[in-house]
C-alpha cells in the first residue's frame, strides 16, 4: 500500500455481486462524482476491480429510517439552514451514511487491464479507492468497456457512459482524437439504434 | 390462538368512557392542589421538617421541599459550547430453557460536543456473562442467588452508572459538561431485594458510579419522560393530614388527590422552559442509603410535555450545575424534537432487537455444538417455536 493509494481510499465495499457493488463512504457526503472511475480490492489480493459510479445516496443507517426536516428557527431565536444544521446536530454524522453503487466495467490482474467482468466480485469490507488521472487514462485507453455499460439494464446506462467518456477524454493528451475514437466505437456498438447513439454523442460535447 | 379483538374492543370502549368521566373530577382536585401549594409555599421549611419526620410511617411517597413550594424558575441561557455524555443499556436475560446459562448486557455510550468544534461519538459495549461466579451470587452465609430477571436488570443499572462515570471522567476538561441517564437515579427496584443483594448492587453503583461522577466535576442528571410519580401529591396529602391520622383508621378515607400525579399539577404551573422548585425524594432507599448522593428532583416544561429531572445533592446544591442541567435538558429536548438527542442515540446503540436476539441464540447454539457441549434447548422452548397441528 503506497501513500498515494491510502490518500485515495474513500470507503469500503458493503455489498457486492459479479456485476455491481455498493460502497459505504468513510466521510459523510463525500462521494465521487457520478460516472467517475473507482477501484475496489478483493481477498484474491492480485485482483483490482474497476467500476463506474452511479446512484449516489445519503440516508439513515437504520433500515427504513428517514431524515426529518431540521432547518428553521430554534427556540433561542437562532436560524439554522444547510451546513449549520450539521454543526448544530453533530450526531448526524454518526447516524447518516453516504453510499453509492458502481457498475463493474473491468479488472486488473498482474498489471494487465481487462474489459470483462472479473472472476470474483470485490470483497465486502475491503477498501474502495478513487482513481487518479493516470489510472483513468490507463483503464480508458481502450474502449471495450463500453459494451458492458451499454448492455446493462440496472442503471441509466447512456448517461453513465456519456459522462465516463467525457471525464476520460478530458485527461487524454489528444482529446479530439480520443473523442473520435470513442465515437467510432459507439457507432459500432449502436449501429442499429441511431437515436441512442445521437444522445450519447451529444453528451460528449457538453 | 390470536387475541379475540371482538371481545377486547368492547372492553376498550367501556374503558374509554369510564376514563372520560374521571377527567373532570381530576381537574377540580388539581385546582385544589395548586391553591394549597400557593398557600403553603412560604412554609416550605416547616414542611421539609414534617416530611422528614413522617416519611418512615407514611403509607404513601413523600418529597421534602428544598425551595418555596410553588416557585418557578425561567430557563437559563444555554452555553453555546457544551459536552454531553449519556449511557443506556439493554440485556438478553438468562434463558432457563436455552442451551447454556448466560446473559448479555449491551451498553450504548454517547459523547456529544456542541459549539465551536461539534463532535459525536457513538459506541456499544456488549458483555457476555457466563462464568459460575457471574451467573450465581453467593452471600457470606453461602446462600445462592441466580442472576436472572430482576437481578440481571439490577446489574445492568449498576453497570450503566459505572460506565457513565468512566465516560464522564474521560471527557471532563472543566468546560460545561452534563452526564445524562434515562429514567430514575433512585434504585427503587432494589428496595424489594434481600439486604445482602441490595448492598451488592447499590454499593458499587454509589462508589464507582455516583462518587466518581462527583469527583469528575461533571453535572449529573436523569431525564424522565412522562413521569408518573406522586411524591408532590404525597406532600399535599401530608399537608391535609399532618398527623397521618387518616392512614391509621381501619378504613382510610378517600385520598383527596386521588388520580392526581405530580406532572398534572406542574403542567398547570410551569410555562415553556420553566422548572419547578427542587424537592428531595424521601423514598427509604434514597434517604437511608444514598448519603451525600441523595437524589433531588424538579419538574421541567420542555414545551411538549412535563418531564422530571433527577439530580444528586451535590449537583442540586451547586448553582452552576443546577442551571446547566436545566438549560441542557431543555436544549436537548428541543434538538431531539421532544426527547433528548443524547438519550435517543444511547438507546439506539444499546437496544437489542428480536432479530439480534435470534442471531445471538443461533451463534450460541453453533458455538456450543462445535465444542460438543450442546444438548439443545428445552422441549418447552421448542414447543413455543412451532404450533403442532
Amino acid at each position: 500500500m503506497t501513500m498515494a493509494q491510502s490518500a485515495l481510499r474513500i470507503g469500503e465495499v458493503i455489498e457486492a455481486s459479479s456485476t455491481t457493488w455498493i460502497t459505504g463512504a468513510y466521510q459523510l457526503l463525500n462521494a465521487p462524482a457520478f460516472g467517475s472511475l473507482i477501484q475496489a480490492t478483493c481477498h484474491a489480493s492480485d485482483l483490482l476491480i474497476y467500476g463506474l459510479v452511479y446512484d449516489i445516496r445519503t440516508g439513515s443507517r437504520e433500515p427504513g429510517g428517514r431524515a426529518m426536516v431540521r432547518g428553521g428557527r430554534r427556540y433561542d431565536g437562532s436560524e439554522h439552514y444547510d451546513a449549520a444544521i450539521y454543526d448544530e446536530h453533530p450526531d448526524l454524522t454518526a447516524v447518516l451514511q453516504t453510499e453509492w453503487s458502481a457498475l463493474i466495467v473491468g479488472y486488473e490482474r498482474a498489471g494487465r487491464i481487462v474489459h470483462y467482468l472479473p472472476p470474483q466480485p470485490p470483497t465486502v469490507h475491503y477498501s474502495v479507492y478513487a482513481c487518479d488521472d493516470l489510472a483513468v487514462r490507463r483503464f480508458t485507453a481502450q474502449c471495450d468497456f463500453f459494451r458492458i455499460v451499454l448492455s446493462t439494464t440496472v442503471v441509466p446506462a447512456d448517461d453513465l457512459l456519456g459522462t465516463a467518456i467525457r471525464y476520460a477524454s478530458a485527461l487524454q493528451a489528444d482529446r479530439r482524437e480520443y473523442e473520435l475514437c470513442a465515437g467510432r466505437e459507439l457507432a459500432r456498438f449502436l449501429r442499429d439504434d441511431y437515436d441512442r447513439l445521437r444522445t450519447i454523442l451529444r453528451m460528449l460535447t457538453v | 390462538m390470536a387475541l379475540d379483538f371482538n371481545s377486547v374492543g368492547q372492553q376498550i370502549r367501556q374503558m374509554s368512557s369510564t376514563l372520560r368521566s374521571s377527567v373532570d373530577d381530576r381537574q377540580s382536585r388539581v385546582d385544589r392542589a395548586l391553591s394549597v401549594l400557593a398557600a403553603e409555599s412560604s412554609n416550605w421549611q416547616h414542611w421539609a421538617d414534617q416530611t422528614l419526620q413522617a416519611y418512615k410511617k407514611s403509607p404513601w411517597l413523600l418529597a421534602a421541599p428544598a425551595e418555596p413550594l410553588n416557585s418557578v424558575y425561567d430557563r437559563p441561557r444555554c452555553p453555546a459550547t457544551y459536552t454531553l455524555v449519556a449511557v443506556d443499556g439493554s440485556q438478553i436475560d438468562l434463558d432457563r430453557h436455552g442451551s447454556a446459562e448466560c446473559f448479555l448486557i449491551n451498553l450504548g455510550l454517547v459523547f456529544l460536543r456542541y459549539g465551536s468544534e461539534p463532535t459525536c461519538q457513538l459506541r456499544t459495549q456488549p458483555q457476555l456473562f457466563y462464568r459460575d461466579d457471574e451467573i450465581t451470587l453467593r452471600d457470606a452465609n453461602g446462600r445462592q442467588y441466580t442472576m436472572a430477571g430482576g437481578l440481571v436488570h439490577a446489574e445492568r443499572d449498576t453497570r450503566e452508572g459505572i460506565a457513565l462515570a468512566q465516560l464522564a471522567t474521560s471527557v471532563a476538561d472543566g468546560s460545561p459538561c452534563v452526564a445524562m441517564q434515562d429514567g430514575t437515579l433512585i434504585r427503587w427496584s432494589l428496595s424489594a431485594l434481600e439486604p445482602w443483594l441490595q448492598d451488592h448492587f447499590l454499593s458499587r453503583y454509589l462508589q464507582q458510579g455516583l462518587q466518581e461522577l462527583q469527583s469528575s466535576g461533571v453535572a449529573l442528571c436523569s431525564y424522565i419522560s412522562r413521569p408518573r410519580a406522586p411524591e408532590i401529591t404525597g406532600l399535599l396529602r401530608l399537608i391535609a393530614d399532618p398527623e397521618l391520622t387518616e392512614s391509621q383508621r381501619a378504613t382510610p378515607l378517600a385520598d383527596p388527590y386521588h388520580g392526581v400525579n405530580d406532572f398534572q399539577i406542574f403542567a398547570r404551573l410551569l410555562a415553556d422552559g420553566q422548572r419547578s422548585a427542587l424537592f428531595r425524594s424521601l423514598s427509604k432507599i434514597n434517604v437511608e442509603r444514598y448519603a451525600e448522593h441523595t437524589i433531588y428532583f424538579f419538574y421541567l416544561n420542555v414545551n411538549r410535555e412535563i418531564v422530571r429531572i433527577e439530580l444528586p445533592e451535590w449537583a442540586a446544591t451547586n448553582a452552576q450545575h443546577l442551571e446547566l442541567i436545566h438549560a441542557v435538558a431543555y436544549d436537548q429536548a428541543q434538538r431531539g424534537a421532544g426527547y433528548p438527542v443524547a438519550l435517543a442515540r444511547a438507546h439506539e446503540q444499546a437496544v437489542v432487537r428480536e432479530a439480534d436476539r435470534r442471531v445471538f441464540r443461533q451463534m450460541l447454539q453453533e458455538a456450543l455444538w462445535h465444542s460438543r457441549l450442546s444438548d439443545g434447548g428445552s422441549l418447552k422452548a421448542d414447543s413455543k417455536e412451532w404450533q403442532r397441528v
